[in-house]
């Protein structure tokens, strides 16, 4: 359901576009394909807190066969992905996963989420790269 | 969602790569999945663009780029043509125009290709035909006779004879890498050349011969051996050292060295043939045989290696070198060819002229080798035969031109050589002026006067044949050196000849060496202001520079006309009048100076320096009348002048006419009422022994001038003199009252106060001083000093350092601090800061050399004395000290020479010297007697304190 509103980047130039048409907000993007379960899961989550964060974040998703161009460099190799960019900087966050370049789980809680979300805005307003997630991941989630 | 944004709507641009229009680079994990360090890079994006097209189903988008590229992938970037860069463009957006371009160019250039293929493929195939019926290969030359080669049978090849060395080259390749030549190392020649050769360096003295049997076949270490022959090592060394030590150090002790006769010894000891290292000889040979062989038409190495045989010892050696060195390079070194005359003199000198013959026949125009040949005769006919020859071939050279003339001893044929040579060599100005002085002597000046005018005629810029004219008319008197002088100058300035001013003055100097001194004066009097501006200030300077210059030179005529041109030029110049006065008075005749001195103040009238000057010189040489009348003279010019009044009273004083002194001091106080006349006459009327007089005097003096502080002092000591104490302290409080300011007065009424035993009140009276002027150093230290003569040392020290930190750079308190305050052992290390701190105080250099004194050290003390008279001699303790320390050191001449020196520098200060000079007693004492007496006052003092 989700996946049919959120806005969707059709090729790389749009998600280039996307990513630098913000200047005030925190760019999310989910990468992954739109028919994956675990896509659609987090696709819906994402729809429900649009609304309530749209003043400090703005939300896309980008279906990874129809934009292969960021798999390699952005190492999309998950069934859904979502990663953060700030003015074309791309925002870090340590999940405690290990893995502080994206958030690379379906992460079904909506407070969490926004929690998470506006801790790197936090983060990216004040000029930093990497941002400390409100919660420790390590021990839910395997790798 | 707010709004959605325009982009999502728009149609992505083709070609797009993603990324790269925001610069996105990737990132590594740590799990690392892949290459996703870099951004796109030029590889991907390239790849991009072929593959979307690919994907898009379209051509390759470019005819020349990515897809030729892939082809040539192993040709490296680095080889690209720059001029004509491929893919220089690939990095650009690439779209469907550049496309479309790109096909375009491509379809004209295959169209070009095709349109006259067949016509442009026969003419090149024909050009190729061509140039290979022009240019056959040598395959193509032999073709017929290699298709017959298919007609040779199995037999005939077996038959084929074996190639022979028919050309010999292999033989010759052979033979000559059999005959290379390689260079012997060094080592091996010197090797070579030890292996015969015998060591002397350590004598055997049959000490192993009982050993002999042992040592033979090397199996055994004889440390027996080893150790004798480290002792007679060490024995030779030693020898050498006593005997270079020089035979007068008896003592042989190796630390005793006389450090002057060291060097010379070392270096003498170096040039003894037989002591030189043989090492070093052979080494030094090797190497010079070297040179010789690398390079034989080098003159200097066979020199060189000659000297080194000859040093050697091996004469007969040397000489071969030289006469190989002769043969190989004589024509082109006279060098050598002295060398080989000078290694063949000895006995007689036959072998010398063979060589020198064979010199002169390869160089025939070597000066230095047709002196040399004349020298090599004996007899006076044989020399001049030899120059003869010489002055065939070099009939140019002056040089040989003035042998023969030194050669002959007749005047006639010595005039007759001179004609010639200054005919030969008109431009010698030297041979010109030898030919005119011999005429002179010989002839009339007349004969001489045309020689020298020829002389001018040959050389019209020279100044020196006019000098030598003018010195001619000015000894045989003939002529006016003046005139002609006037006309060299005028006829130099035509040729452009004049010489800079200093060198006409050093000029003049010479003549003046040479006793020509009126030519030398004409010289001054014409040249002085030449190339000098007429209105230049400057000039007073440079004349007086220049006078200076010739008297420390010593060439006081030419200083005297140097002043006298000057004076005429700067007629009112008191400077120029006193330095001229100055130089008269100490290098000229007194009638002279007298003259001088006339005419100086006849142009100087209001000069009281010179009048004053001038009556003194008169009193010296006894002209007491002169000296009088010369001061009367002064006073019609100066009516008002004290000094002239001084002078004049103290010259009645000093010829003992008191009345008239008395009387001069009079009309003194009257015509010029100053402090120092009204001073003068208190310190007359005191030394006369008349205290009443001169108290009356005071007194008067005092209601004028109430702040003259030396006018206080007077009556003070009048009345101590008297033995009124209490009058004495009220005349100094009342001076301390009306000149706050002089120091000299509180330390004489502190050391009032202390004579009569309150030291109290010297100390307050002190501080009252030094409360006006804290900066004087004389006040603290008579602080100081009253505490030391009290016995209250700590005080004193207390007082010292104060007085240190108030004035550090004063020499007066170092010097108390060290001499008095000090245990014996700071003083050094004391004085040394002292220096450090004030680094040109005498009194602080004499108290150094006092230092040195005490521990021994003459020279050094010696030394710190001349310094400290050097930096002060008016101050008379420095030559007291200095006398005294000679009078227990110095040799009488020294001690003589340095009275002498005192006596003529007049000392006038120093506190001792002061003391004894103003005593009234003593005031008809010398110069000389008083420093006998501040000596002896000195001895007593030291041995005071010592005691």
């Amino acid at each position: 359901m989700g996946s049919v509103v959120l806005p969707h980047l059709v090729t790389g130039w749009h998600v280039d576009q996307a990513i630098l048409s913000e200047e005030e907000r925190l760019v999310v993007i989910r990468f992954g394909r739109d028919w994956d379960a675990d896509c659609m899961r987090q696709d819906e989550v994402l729809y429900r807190i649009a609304d309530r964060v749209k003043n400090f974040a703005v939300l896309y998703v980008c279906d990874l066969d129809q934009v292969p161009d960021f798999k390699q460099m952005y190492e999309l190799y998950d069934p859904v992905t979502l990663m953060f960019f700030f003015r074309n900087k791309h925002m870090m966050c340590d999940f405690g996963t290990g893995n502080n370049n994206k958030l690379n789980w379906v992460l079904e809680d909506k407070q969490e989420l926004i929690d998470i979300i506006e801790t790197i805005y936090r983060g990216a307003k004040k000029g930093r790269g990497l941002v400390v997630s409100p919660k420790d991941y390590s021990t839910r989630y395997r790798y | 969602m707010s709004g959605r944004k325009d982009f999502l709507s728009q149609i992505a641009p083709e070609n797009y790569v993603a990324g790269l229009g925001r610069g996105a680079t990737g990132f590594t994990t740590r799990s690392d999945l892949g290459p996703a360090r870099e951004g796109p890079s030029e590889d991907q994006i390239k790849e991009a663009l072929a593959k979307r097209a690919a994907q898009l189903g379209a051509a390759p988008p470019t005819a020349y780029g990515a897809t030729e590229k892939k082809e040539e992938d192993d040709d490296d970037d680095r080889f690209q043509d720059p001029e004509n860069e491929t893919g220089l463009f690939a990095n650009g957006q690439f779209d469907r125009d550049d496309d479309e371009a790109d096909r375009i160019y491509q379809d004209i250039d295959e169209r070009m290709e095709k349109r006259r293929k067949s016509r442009r493929e026969a003419r090149e195939a024909q050009e190729r035909a061509d140039y290979e019926a022009n240019n056959p290969k040598i395959q193509q030359q032999f073709a017929d006779l290699k298709r017959s080669l298919a007609s040779v049978s199995e037999e005939d090849w077996a038959n084929l004879p074996e190639a022979g060395d028919l050309t010999r080259k292999n033989k010759r390749t052979k033979t000559e890498a059999r005959n290379r030549f390689y260079a012997v190392p060094d080592s091996v020649i010197a090797g070579a050349r030890d292996s015969t050769q015998m060591d002397t360096s350590v004598v055997d003295d049959g000490s192993t011969n009982g050993a002999g049997g042992d040592a033979m076949d090397g199996t055994m270490t004889n440390f027996a051996d080893i150790g004798a022959a480290r002792d007679k090592v060490l024995q030779v060394r030693l020898d050498q050292a006593a005997q270079s030590g020089g035979a007068d150090s008896t003592s042989g002790i190796a630390t005793n060295i006389d450090p002057k006769g060291y060097l010379t010894s070392l270096s003498k000891s170096e040039l003894k043939a037989g002591e030189v290292e043989v090492g070093d000889i052979n080494r030094v040979r090797a190497l010079l045989e070297s040179v010789i062989k690398t390079n034989s038409r080098h003159a200097p190495g066979y020199l060189a290696l000659s000297r080194l045989e000859e040093l050697a010892g091996k004469i007969v050696a040397a000489r071969n070198v030289i006469a190989k060195g002769c043969e190989i390079c004589g024509s082109q070194s006279e060098d050598i060819w002295l060398e080989a005359i000078r290694l063949s003199s000895g006995g007689d000198n036959h072998n010398g002229k063979v060589i020198a013959a064979n010199a002169l026949k390869a160089q025939p125009q070597s000066t230095r080798l047709w002196i040399q040949a004349m020298e090599l005769e004996n007899t006076i006919p044989g020399k001049k035969r030899v120059m003869r020859k010489a002055a065939d071939f070099l009939s140019k050279s002056v040089v040989i031109w003035k042998e023969m003339i030194k050669l002959e001893d007749s005047e006639q044929d010595a005039k007759l050589l001179l004609a010639k040579a200054t005919e030969e060599i008109p431009l010698s100005v030297e041979l010109w002026l030898a030919y005119a002085r011999l005429v002179a002597q010989t002839e009339t000046p007349e004969n001489a006067q045309k020689v020298l005018n020829k002389a001018r005629l040959a050389n019209p810029s020279s100044h020196l044949v006019w000098i030598a004219a003018s010195r001619l008319a000015e000894e045989t008197g003939k002529g006016n050196p003046e005139q002609i002088i006037r006309r060299a100058i005028q006829s130099l300035a035509r040729e452009n000849a004049m010489l800079k001013r200093e060198e006409w003055v050093q000029e003049a100097e010479k003549c003046e060496t040479e006793g020509a001194i009126k030519t030398a004066a004409c010289l001054i009097r014409e040249t002085l202001g030449y190339g000098l501006d007429d209105d230049d200030d400057d000039r007073k300077n440079i004349w007086m520079e220049d006078a200076q210059g010739s008297i420390s030179r010593g060439r006081y005529e030419t200083a005297r006309a140097i002043y006298a041109y000057a004076l005429r030029v700067y007629f009112t110049s008191r400077k120029l009048w006193r330095a001229a006065v100055d130089l008269e008075k100490a290098h000229g005749t007194p009638e002279a100076l007298f003259q001088l001195m006339e005419k100086s103040v006849e142009a100087v009238p209001n000069d009281e320096g010179l009048w004053m000057m001038y009556a003194r010189e008169k009193w010296r040489t006894n002209e007491l009348d002169e000296a009088r009348k010369i001061l009367g003279r002064a006073f019609n010019q100066n009516p008002e002048s004290e000094s002239i009044y001084l002078s004049a009273f103290q010259l009645e004083a000093d010829n003992h006419q008191i009345s008239a002194a008395r009387e001069l001091l009079r009309t003194a106080r009257q015509e010029a009422s100053t402090d120092r006349v009204w001073y003068k006459s208190v310190a007359f009327e005191r030394q006369q022994g008349d205290n009443e007089a001169a108290l009356d005097l005071c007194q008067q003096a005092l209601n004028t001038f109430p702040s003259c502080w030396k006018l206080h002092a007077l009556k003070g000591q009048i009345y101590t003199s008297k033995g009124q104490i209490p009058q004495a302290r009220e005349a100094y409080n009342v001076g301390t009252r009306a000149c706050p300011a002089a120091v000299p007065l509180f330390i004489l009424l502190s050391r009032l106060e202390e004579a009569s035993g309150v030291v109290v009140k010297a100390r307050s009276v002190l501080e009252r001083g030094l409360m006006s002027s804290p900066k004087s150093a004389e006040l603290r230290l008579e602080a100081i000093r009253v505490e030391r003569r009290a016995g209250n040392i700590p005080q004193a020290k207390v007082l010292m350092a104060k007085a240190l930190q108030a004035l550090p750079s004063s020499g007066l308190l170092w010097s108390e601090s060290i001499w008095h305050l000090e245990p014996r052992t700071q003083r050094k290390p004391r004085s040394l800061e002292a220096i450090k701190k004030c680094d040109n105080d005498p009194t602080l250099f004499v108290t150094v050399a006092r230092v040195f004194w005490n521990e021994r050290k003459l020279d050094k003390a010696a030394n710190w004395f001349e310094k400290a008279i050097v930096l002060d001699a008016d101050l008379g303790d420095t030559w007291a000290w200095y006398v005294k320390f000679l009078m227990q050191h110095g040799t009488e001449e020294k001690r003589r020479e340095v009275v002498e020196k005192c006596v003529a520098n007049e000392p006038r200060h120093g506190e001792v010297w002061q003391r004894v000079r103003k005593e009234p007693a003593n005031k008809a004492l010398g110069t000389e007697e008083v420093l006998k007496r501040v000596v002896r006052l000195l001895d007593e003092e030291e041995k005071g304190r010592g005691g």
